[in-house]
């Protein structure tokens, strides 16, 4: 079930059941996915809380916040209208579906997460640092950088560590943008996530089969996997709480 | 110079960043909004769906209904599981392991994918219980999916309301249940409702776990909680994986998302307006 070699065929006469290429799946696109959120979310959550007098911040994060609350078959409805059709046009792709359009969609969900962990973040540092980091005679950006950036860094990976776990398990909007092939995923290439795998193929299945039996074990790993991610999150996150009273 | 120079780059990257977060949120919204406003109108909303394949004409009034009595029954069934959980944690849990148990439960159902609460589902009711397709199942394991949602935010309230009234409340000679009847749930009813209210918009916005529980493509209004039934966002996936109706699938993405919106909206009001009253 887990050799390189074996392939995801569960319907042909002789069923392979390879899972190999489904774990890499998902753990690449909730990698890309957290690696933008990230970028965008640090970036928004500096920029809202230290750029922006604080009822406007406010007014935004509220905003933000509401993104959370659409379902991520929107989302996938977007990425597939907006995300992959760019994709096809741009880079002549005969679909445009790929794990890095997966990626970019899973991002923008995790975001509205990000940034709002990462502000609460901001808020405490500033609280501890600005005024007498100022006081020394720093301008604004050097006490952002040499000062707020390295404080919430512990925030930022927990941050981080949460949006994996919750990009992990993401389905509905992975499935409709990542082309669903079960073949070892390339950036640009088509992909396929447990989630997903289990979403599509759970409908057509034999009970007690093989192939029912194999969809419960790669949905184990997943979540041996999210056990660990969310473990070290959740870790972490005391910690600091613990930390900062 | 150097130093201005990265102060400078420092400050732009910043703008850039947070400007294009804001950005990404704003099209996501006006995207939808403006695309689907085409087809919104009085018979779309209040026809069924018609047309070859279904779904290309018509409207979507079972779909609507049909999520609107999932949503009803899984808030009723995942609310109180929560709220319960959350009450023992926050008032009885005076034996150790036992409240660990559940808040590590609790814990653990927060971070499981929305999928499996459709496989299990899928498995244990449809195969296992024979139940068939239905609204039940479906709500079932919609309810699951909502009950760490309830219960992480119903033990905040709760913990908050705590520290304000038991502690004087038992000192007063009045019993940890009458405290909690009279005085304690009624000051929490409305950030419960709105809570469990969210909860409902979280479940209702959800497909992987009514995949194979109980959602199909077309449907009457349920009448029996055995009966199949249509569902919003369940529609929409349709149309858009199936290629039927691009059209159609922004309309519904459209009424999906004005609906959850003015939930979300209306319970952020109240909760507003009760930290208004509250501080006042």
């Amino acid at each position: 079930m887990f050799q390189a070699d074996t392939k995801w065929q569960p319907v042909s006469g002789t069923p392979q059941f390879g899972l190999l290429p489904a774990i890499t799946g998902t753990l690449y696109v909730s990698a890309i996915a957290v690696i933008l959120a990230l970028i965008f979310g640090v970036g928004g959550a500096l920029f809202l809380n230290y750029y922006l007098p604080d009822n406007i911040a406010k007014i935004f994060l509220s905003f933000i916040e509401l993104v959370a609350g659409i379902p991520s078959v929107i989302f996938g409805f977007i990425g597939l209208t907006v995300v992959v059709k760019g994709f096809a046009k741009i880079g002549k792709m005969a679909a445009g579906q790929c794990v890095l359009a997966a990626g970019i969609v899973l991002g923008v969900m995790l975001l509205p997460y990000v940034i709002a962990t990462c502000s609460e973040s901001v808020q405490n540092a500033r609280k501890t640092y600005e005024l007498s980091a100022l006081a020394l005679g720093l301008s604004k950006e050097a006490v952002l950088l040499k000062t707020i950036l390295p404080s919430i860094r512990r925030g930022i990976i927990a941050a981080a560590m949460m949006a994996f776990g919750r990009g992990l398990g993401e389905t509905m909007a992975v499935m409709m943008v990542i082309g669903n092939s079960p073949i070892f995923p390339k950036f640009f290439g088509r992909g396929q996530t447990i989630p997903a795998l289990t979403a599509l193929e759970m409908g057509s299945i034999e009970y007690g089969s093989m192939h029912l039996s194999v969809l419960y074990a790669a949905n184990a790993v997943l979540l041996i996997l999210l056990f660990v991610v969310l473990g070290c999150g959740h870790m972490l996150r005391r910690r600091l709480d613990k930390d900062e009273t | 110079m150097r130093h201005r120079v990265g102060k400078y780059l420092t400050r732009l990257a910043c703008f850039l960043l947070g400007v294009s977060a804001i950005g990404i949120a704003l099209f996501l919204f006006v995207y939808v909004f403006w695309k689907g406003r085409g087809v919104i109108s009085l018979s779309f909303l209040l026809d069924s769906p018609s047309g070859v394949p279904v779904g290309t004409d018509g409207g979507i009034f079972p779909a609507l209904i049909g999520s609107i009595f999932l949503g009803g029954l899984s808030a009723l069934m995942g609310g109180l599981l929560g709220i319960g959980a959350a009450l023992y944690l926050a008032f009885y849990s005076d034996r150790k392991w036992l409240s660990v148990l559940v808040n590590t439960a609790i814990l653990g159902l927060s971070g499981i994918p929305s999928i499996l609460f459709g496989l299990v589902g899928y498995t244990l009711l449809i195969y296992k219980l024979g139940i068939g397709r239905s609204l039940l199942c479906a709500s079932i394991s919609v309810a699951a999916m909502i009950v760490p949602f309830v219960s992480i935010r119903a033990k905040k309230i709760f913990e908050e309301k705590r520290r304000g009234y038991m502690e004087e409340s038992l000192g007063l000679g009045l019993s940890k249940e009458y405290t909690l009847r009279k005085l304690i749930l009624p000051h929490c009813a409305s950030e419960l409702l709105g809570t469990v209210a969210l909860g409902m918009a979280y479940g209702m916005g959800a497909v992987a776990p009514i995949l194979y529980t109980g959602a199909v493509m077309q449907a009457d209004i349920p009448r029996k909680l055995t009966d199949p039934f249509m569902s919003l966002p369940y529609h929409l996936y349709m149309l858009v994986n199936n290629g039927f109706s691009l059209e159609y699938a922004f309309g519904t993405a459209f009424v999906l998302m004005a609906f959850l919106l003015l939930v979300q909206l209306l319970c952020k009001g109240v909760t507003s307006l009760q930290e208004r009253k509250e501080s006042r």
